[in-house]
């Protein structure tokens, strides 16, 4: 090996931080390009002890008991029993399911107290439980979350919604042809998908709380891959009516759409990050998918910049930026099978989630967790401890799992 | 001393004439020349016709359509035509042309085994390369739509990873 080799491979082998599982040539693969130190590992915080206190009425041992197991499940405390000291304390009163919450801490100081008057005990809770985590954490809780998926257990693809335990779970669309492709708006109160109804692929939204749906494009070609932006007013998504397939992104207020890529071949999967200012998508030029990473123009006629976005791999489709925006996780092939992994963003070594099948990621709100399709069935991987669980199975084939951003 | 100066200005003179004179002749020749792949801009290759109004046009989805030509069976996962499609397509314009009317839709599909996502982008660009080349073939733009099903619809053949072009009425 001569010197300047020598001197090229050094640099890579000093800056490498790739946490990969998936054997050298993943690693490797990790190395190339990459730099950087990697963000993947995070100093690890202490944990909030938290106690749950009495509740007092009709369904007060219920509510109780419930609450603690629902802190518990979250993984963000730790739960203290009676006799113990804790940070926090949440009481209350309970009666006919609704439920009075009283979030204090140490030293008895009111923190707050809010009433939840759903029908049902538990939705009361899960609703208490994310008040509580996200007063103390600043994360958004897990509880109320929902994911949407596509499945074909009926006999048509059609889009179903659960909860992060795979629970609860309805059918949302009945289209003629069937619906694909969904995406939750950031309050989950709105679906957009791609319907089938016409017999054309077409975007349309669907507002969960009130049953109305429109159409968002109906244009010539396909229009498919929406993804709602951070506050909710925007939708990007790919539509092919100029003659070639583009991103655009259109104004929920205004119908008006602009075109923010400036690709010559496939591409698919928008996603944004959490400032609403930039984009990441798979375009395939010819030679497998890549990562690609568009700036939004905050007004029409505003240059903006579009790069591509080396991750080591030739076949990068779904990106997904998270919460935080510090990482994009995204389906690639290694081995012959599909694999999602993660790589912060903008540097940084890659982490190799699953391998053997594992497709399409989505991120939790809080940024925990990563839910995914593997062979059909829906799991939810810890990015944290790597530890993972399949919510639903056999359910059909499920594809395209979206968690609530 | 004196003597050898014009000697050396001419030759002078002669290198500059010829390396002149190579300079025109590469220049002329610049046209002919072609540029290697990767410095080629793909985009400025063609032109891009938008597609027109969807009205009129019925989806394979609600009725059974006759297709216009065999279907362009995509063997790699890529969206360029090969030598084959061409002579597809060819026949099919020679055959077509003849009613100025007529008017294609042009399905794109691919096998279950890829990125629901990425299929139907991909689908689509085949749809869309297909289009074009039709229109260099002398078809009307608004007389060709496009659609990209992905693998969310498998077409009627043995192959899932096909162009279909049906005929409409």
């Amino acid at each position: 090996m001569n010197a300047r080799a020598l001197l090229l491979i050094l640099p890579l082998l000093v800056c490498h931080g790739t946490r990969a599982q998936a054997g050298v040539l993943d690693k490797m693969r990790g190395w190339v390009g990459l730099g950087g130190k990697s963000r993947t590992e995070e100093p690890k915080k202490i944990m909030s002890r938290i106690q749950v206190g009495t509740f007092s009425g009709g369904t007060g041992a219920s509510a109780q008991q419930t609450l603690r197991q629902e802190l518990l499940d979250s993984r963000e405390f730790f739960v203290a029993d009676a006799a113990e000291k804790a940070d926090y304390i949440v009481d209350g009163t309970s009666s006919g399911g609704r439920v009075t919450g009283k979030l204090r801490d140490a030293k008895g100081k009111e923190i707050f107290q809010r009433s939840y008057a759903a029908p049902g005990l538990d939705e009361n809770l899960k609703a208490l439980t994310d008040d509580v985590i996200y007063t103390i954490t600043g994360r958004p809780g897990l509880a109320t979350s929902r994911i949407v998926f596509v499945s074909d257990v009926s006999g048509k693809r059609q889009i179903y919604i659960c909860d992060s335990e795979g629970r609860e779970l309805h059918q949302v669309t009945h289209d003629k042809h069937g619906a694909v492709a969904p995406s939750l708006s950031p309050d989950s109160s709105m679906i957009a998908f791609t319907s089938y109804r016409s017999g054309f692929p077409i975007i349309r939204l669907l507002d969960l709380n009130l049953g109305w749906e429109r159409g968002v494009t109906d244009t010539p070609g396909s229009s498919f891959g929406s993804a709602f932006s951070p506050d909710g007013t925007h939708l990007a998504a790919v539509m092919s009516f100029i003659g070639n397939p583009e991103i655009f992104v259109s104004d929920l207020n205004t119908n008006t759409a602009a075109c923010v890529s400036d690709s010559v071949g496939a591409p698919s999967s928008p996603s944004w990050h959490p400032d609403g200012h930039q984009l990441v998508f798979s375009s395939d030029d010819g030679d497998g998918p890549k990562l690609y990473v568009v700036e939004v123009p905050k007004k029409v006629g505003d240059a903006s910049r579009l790069f591509r976005w080396r991750t080591g791999y030739h076949f990068c489709t779904d990106p997904e930026w998270s919460p935080d925006g510090r990482h994009i996780a995204f389906t690639t092939r290694t081995g012959g099978e599909w694999t999602v992994a993660i790589k912060p963003y903008p540097n940084g070594g890659v982490h190799v989630v699953q391998a053997g099948g594992a497709e399409h990621p989505s991120w939790s709100p809080n940024g925990h967790f990563i839910t995914y399709v593997q062979h059909g069935e829906l799991f939810v991987h810890d990015v944290r401890s790597g530890n993972r669980r399949s919510i639903l199975r056999g359910y059909g084939r499920i594809t395209e799992p979206r968690w609530m951003r | 001393m004196k003597a050898a100066t014009p000697m050396k200005n001419r030759t002078s003179l002669t290198a500059i004439r010829s390396c002149t004179l190579c300079l025109c002749v590469l220049l002329a020749s610049c046209s002919s020349i072609p540029m290697p792949s990767f410095l080629r801009n793909p985009a400025a290759e063609a032109v891009v016709y938008a597609l027109g109004p969807r009205d009129g046009f019925t989806s394979p989805l609600n009725g059974s359509l006759k297709p216009a030509c065999p279907a362009l069976t995509f063997e790699s996962t890529d969206f360029k035509l090969t030598s084959a499609h061409q002579e597809a397509l060819h026949s099919l314009a020679q055959e077509m042309l003849k009613n100025k009317k007529s008017r294609l839709l042009i399905a794109g599909y691919t096998p279950p085994n890829l990125p629901p996502d990425h299929a139907r982008s991909l689908s689509e660009r085949r749809a869309l390369a297909v289009r074009q080349r039709l229109i260099e073939l002398g078809f009307e733009a608004a007389n060709l739509q496009t659609v990209g099903f992905g693998n969310d619809f498998s077409p009627s053949g043995p192959s899932s990873d096909v162009v279909a072009v049906y005929r409409q009425n």
